[in-house]
């Protein structure tokens, strides 16, 4: 590959470039910190590139579902959980034999990223245009689509959610007989 | 103006995938644990989205049909709802197993062994 | 344009079915909240109407079938495909011809009538619904079993009728005698099953190995009016494999008929209330392996050694049948050898291949032995439930109609001229002796078949006198021996006679029903010891509900004969009425009478003699033996009774070997299998199996470390792995395999 192959450098990559390089720094924040709060917050600031990510997709209906879900939701319910646990740093000192796995599994996760990005994604390297119509993550046509042709998924999804928030209660709430 | 390869988008996906991957293999603490796999969630949505997108499959035509990137979102919005629940259910157990050992250490879970 | 009653046919089967759902789901609410009296008339009249509302249109089908040509007799309806697959579609259809509209009129003439008679028997009984939804659905299954238009269909009828014997034999299951004896007839009868599944099976081995036959009629060349096109040519050209195809088919029909080796359960049934026995173990669904000949007679009459062994186990079953009724004392076990007895004799007619002649004798038997069951229950309905002969005495006085009913039945079972009976055991014997069809190594076997049968027919009709000097005749009234104040129990009484009663087994229960104890009391104190079998007891009269089938089953055993077949000195009547209208459903030919008439057999002049004196012959010397009543020598103290009669009662230890050989052949194979198969083969292998995976896992056991993290490794190893394969693999052949 040369230099000619590259894709000109236009004021939207350029942004979209920004953001990536944000989000790859905090996502390698998320593993290498040692407080989870730290982690935490690091990820709450990848979750936030990536909806600006998404928005520069078209995909508006996405990143305002992954600000609101994600880094308003979840996230909070993680430091909800951070917090009431009062979950320090892993402990430094290691009392037991020498752990190789964080040994393998970085080179092993090298491999990953080098083999799918180099013979997966780089046929799709010429891909440049995009063939969606422009509002195609608009509320409005993810609304009509969720609630005409996935409306039984849809609906699926619901009764799992109420399962999870049952399920949830029910291992989280004290045992009253004890 | 849509000049922004697809590339760079499935690069980003790609990175916080593996990066989520060796996450959840090196950290003890379970809730950091999670947090790489919400990670790992996440860069698929973004590899969805972006598939979804530029729809560079030879089977689909160019131009697509509704669905063809509709389908991407789709999935998206029920990795979502997955994910949340997934989350509820998770950190209620790390709650109940806190609450048992007074200490969340991966580590000191062993009762799998072989 | 055919006759539209015949569409109608499905309410044959579809009215006793819909009275079982009728008496299973409203049966204990009616009763309920009508109280039991009115109650039990409702679901009774319920179940009575199902059963004679399928008659009455069976009466309209046959009236139809019979203004067809005797050519066209043939009519079959389908209602649904049953199995579809490949080249094989078998529907859901019935078959209308004379055989199975015959059958049908037996079955559902003669179970209205028991039916009607049930309502009387049962009257006390407190799970009168479920007795019914039986009984009804008894009625259905053998239906289905007769009107089948191919033979998985008559294997749904024939499976359905053994479960209903089951659930009927064990109707009073909680005294664990019933249950055993229901078990007991399930698993004899899954014997004869397994022959018939396995005939079935080598018949459409054999049929589907011949293209031509499989190709026409659409796929469903199971059903009988396809099947019996081609058949004869196919068994005529295999005799071996038709061989092989009738005995599998005989060994069902033993076990449904209760021929030799099988018969074990039928004495048994005989725990199951009376009109049970009546209906299922007299009048039909013993009959059921006759009609399985008559169906399959092509096959049979294309093998003269299958032919030869249903005679041998026809006459094998008849003699040794008749010999151990000489040794009972329960009325209903006398009967119960008698119909086995019968029945061998319809398998000699069947054998000697005179199909038809089998079913002559079905249908005079099911109306003389239905009679005679009938009889027997009012009897013991009469005697407080005491069904043991050497209680009784001296009868007639007390119920003259039961006695003069049963009278009729019993010279008819006897054989006495011009009774039903005596028509159609007369032509059993006659084929027989004249047939040559049970040929085996050039031996007639059909003619000494004939003349041993003649035996047969003389011991029937002495140990039938037996039964009914013992019962009705005799001045002592045997009954007034037992002290009132027992209360069941007898123990003061003479010792010799309470050590008998000690061994000896007074039938299902003495009661006949079961309450709980509440209850129970509760009608001790209403009726008193009106139960119980004692001193005071004063026999009664039977209600009408119990009487009138009883006249009308007497009607046809006397006159049957005289309807069916036709006598020569009544030159008004008919001739062969049975034989004319079965014609159409023979389907094999008869081999016998050489020609003109017949070829002469020795010592011919004696037949037409024997034949009419044979039954009166051993009446005279049945009413001779039995004139004083009860012999010293068949009372309660079985040490007096002669060896024979002793080993008679004991069926001659056939019964307990059959059970002993079972149990402990079944305990040294399961021993076998145990020790040596199991412990030594399948454990070692397995135990071996075992230690290799334990050596293994010893190896393997590192990865298991219990750590999340360890297996969250393994997994991204795994999957980098397989990524590297397909990479690997992409590359090398460029995505194609």
């Amino acid at each position: 590959m040369n230099l000619s192959q590259l894709p000109n450098i236009s004021p939207n990559l350029i942004i979209v470039g920004f953001l990536g390089m944000i989000a790859i720094v905090t996502a390698i924040g998320v593993v290498a910190f040692n407080n989870p709060i730290r982690s935490m917050l690091s990820l709450v600031a990848n979750f936030f590139t990536l909806a600006f990510i998404y928005f520069s997709m078209g995909a508006e209906m996405m990143g305002i579902t992954q600000i609101i879900v994600y880094t308003g939701a979840i996230m909070v319910l993680f430091l909800f959980v951070i917090m009431l646990l009062n979950l320090s740093a892993d402990s430094v000192i290691s009392t037991k034999k020498l752990d190789v796995k964080p040994l393998l599994a970085v080179p092993v996760g090298l491999a990953l990223f080098v083999g799918l990005l180099s013979q997966v994604m780089m046929p799709f390297a010429k891909v440049t245009q995009p063939t969606a119509p422009s509002g195609w993550g608009g509320p409005q046509a993810i609304g009509r689509t969720l609630f005409t042709e996935y409306v039984w998924p849809f609906e699926i999804i619901s009764l799992l959610l109420m399962v999870g928030i049952v399920g949830a209660i029910l291992l989280a709430r004290r045992r009253v007989e004890e | 103006m849509n000049d922004v390869p697809l590339l760079v988008y499935l690069g980003i996906g790609l990175f916080m995938f593996a990066t989520g991957a060796v996450g959840v293999v090196v950290r003890r603490n379970p809730v950091v644990v999670f947090m790489c796999i919400e990670l790992m969630l996440n860069a698929v949505n973004l590899t969805f989205l972006a598939f979804a997108r530029y729809a560079p499959s030879p089977l689909v035509p160019p131009g697509g049909q509704q669905h063809t990137w509709m389908a991407g979102q789709m999935a998206v919005i029920f990795v979502m709802a997955v994910a949340a629940a997934e989350v509820a259910v998770g950190l209620g157990i790390i709650m109940a197993i806190y609450r048992l050992r007074n200490k969340v250490d991966l580590d000191e879970m062993s009762t799998m062994r072989g | 344009m055919q006759n539209p009653i015949f569409d109608q046919v499905w309410w044959v089967i579809g009215l006793p079915l819909i009275g079982w759902l009728i008496q299973c789901l409203f049966g204990k609410n009616v009763i309920q909240s009508l109280g039991p009296a009115t109650g039990k008339r409702v679901m009774g009249s319920i179940a009575v109407l199902a059963i004679a509302a399928s008659f009455a249109i069976g009466v309209m089908i046959i009236q139809a079938l019979a203004q067809l040509p005797a050519d066209q007799r043939a009519v079959s309806r389908t209602l649904f495909d049953w199995i579809n697959i490949a080249s094989i579609r078998i529907p859901f259809e019935l078959r209308i011809d004379p055989l199975s509209m015959t059958m049908v009129m037996v079955i559902t003439g003669i179970g209205s009538l028991i039916h009607l008679y049930a309502t009387g028997y049962m009257a006390e009984e407190k799970d009168y619904p479920r007795f019914f939804a039986y009984l009804n659905l008894f009625v259905a299954f053998m239906l289905v079993l007769v009107l089948g238009n191919n033979l998985p269909m008559l294997f749904i009828g024939w499976e359905g009728v053994g479960l209903c014997s089951y659930l009927l034999i064990g109707f009073w299951y909680k005294d664990f005698a019933n249950s055993k004896a229901a078990n007991k007839a399930f698993i004899v009868n899954r014997i004869g099953d397994v022959g018939l599944v396995l005939g079935m099976g080598l018949l459409v081995s054999l049929i589907s190995s011949n293209p031509a036959a499989v190709a026409g009629a659409d796929g469903r060349w199971l059903s009988y009016d396809v099947l019996f096109e081609y058949l004869p040519s196919i068994v005529a050209a295999n005799p071996a494999m038709a061989t092989a195809i009738a005995l599998c088919l005989f060994v069902g029909a033993c076990g449904k008929s209760a021929q030799f080796p099988l018969y074990l359960w039928l004495p048994d049934a005989m725990a199951g209330p009376t009109p049970v026995s009546a209906l299922i173990h007299a009048a039909t669904m013993v009959t059921a392996g006759v009609v399985l000949l008559n169906r399959m007679q092509v096959v049979f009459a294309a093998s003269p050694v299958a032919s030869s062994i249903v005679v041998i186990v026809g006459l094998c079953t008849a003699i040794f049948a008749a010999l151990i009724a000489f040794g009972q004392t329960d009325i209903k076990k006398v009967l119960a050898y008698s119909t086995v007895s019968q029945l061998g004799l319809m398998f000699i007619a069947c054998g000697a291949g005179y199909y038809w002649v089998g079913m002559f004798h079905v249908i005079t038997h099911a109306f003389f032995k239905a009679l005679l069951f009938l009889g027997s229950g009012a009897v013991i309905h009469a005697m407080a439930h005491d069904q043991d002969m050497r209680n009784y005495g001296n009868l007639r006085k007390y119920i003259p109609i039961t006695f003069i009913t049963m009278v009729i039945g019993w010279i008819a079972i006897a054989g006495v001229p011009l009774t039903s009976g005596w028509f159609s055991k007369e032509d059993i014997l006659h084929d027989a002796l004249y047939s040559q069809q049970a040929m085996l190594g050039g031996v007639n076997i059909g003619m000494y078949a004939g003349w041993i049968g003649f035996f047969a027919a003389f011991l029937t009709a002495v140990y039938m006198t037996r039964m009914m000097m013992l019962t009705f005749w005799g001045g002592q009234e045997r009954w007034k021996l037992i002290p009132a104040h027992a209360g069941g129990h007898h123990e003061d009484h003479h010792h010799e006679h309470a050590h008998a009663h000690a061994h000896h087994d007074h039938g299902p229960d003495t009661h006949g029903f079961f309450y709980t104890d509440e209850e129970l009391a509760k009608t001790h104190e209403e009726h008193g010891h009106h139960h119980e079998l004692d001193e005071n007891h004063k026999p009664h009269e039977v209600p009408p509900s119990m009487w009138i089938p009883l006249a009308v089953l007497a009607l046809f055993s006397a006159g049957a004969g005289l309807w069916l077949k036709g006598y020569k000195a009544f030159p008004s009547l008919p001739k062969d009425t049975l034989e004319k209208w079965l014609e159409p459903v023979k389907y094999a030919e008869e081999k016998a009478h050489g020609g003109a008439h017949h070829s002469p057999i020795p010592f011919e002049q004696f037949i037409t003699p024997i034949g009419y004196w044979v039954g009166i012959v051993g009446i005279i010397l049945g009413v001779l033996w039995y004139l004083r009543g009860l012999p010293k020598a068949e009372g309660w103290d079985l040490a007096r009774w002669n060896p024979f009669r002793r080993a008679a009662a004991d069926q001659f230890g056939y019964d307990r070997a059959m059970v002993d050989a079972g149990i402990e052949g079944g305990g040294l194979l399961g021993t076998f299998m145990w020790k040596v198969v199991d412990n030594k083969i399948v454990d070692g292998a397995v135990n071996g199996l075992a230690g290799a995976m334990g050596v293994l896992s010893k190896g393997f056991g590192w990865f298991q470390s219990g750590y999340a993290r360890g297996y969250a490794l393994m997994m991204l190893v795994g999957s980098v792995a397989i990524l590297g394969w397909l990479i690997y693999f992409f590359n090398t052949t460029g995505g194609r395999s």
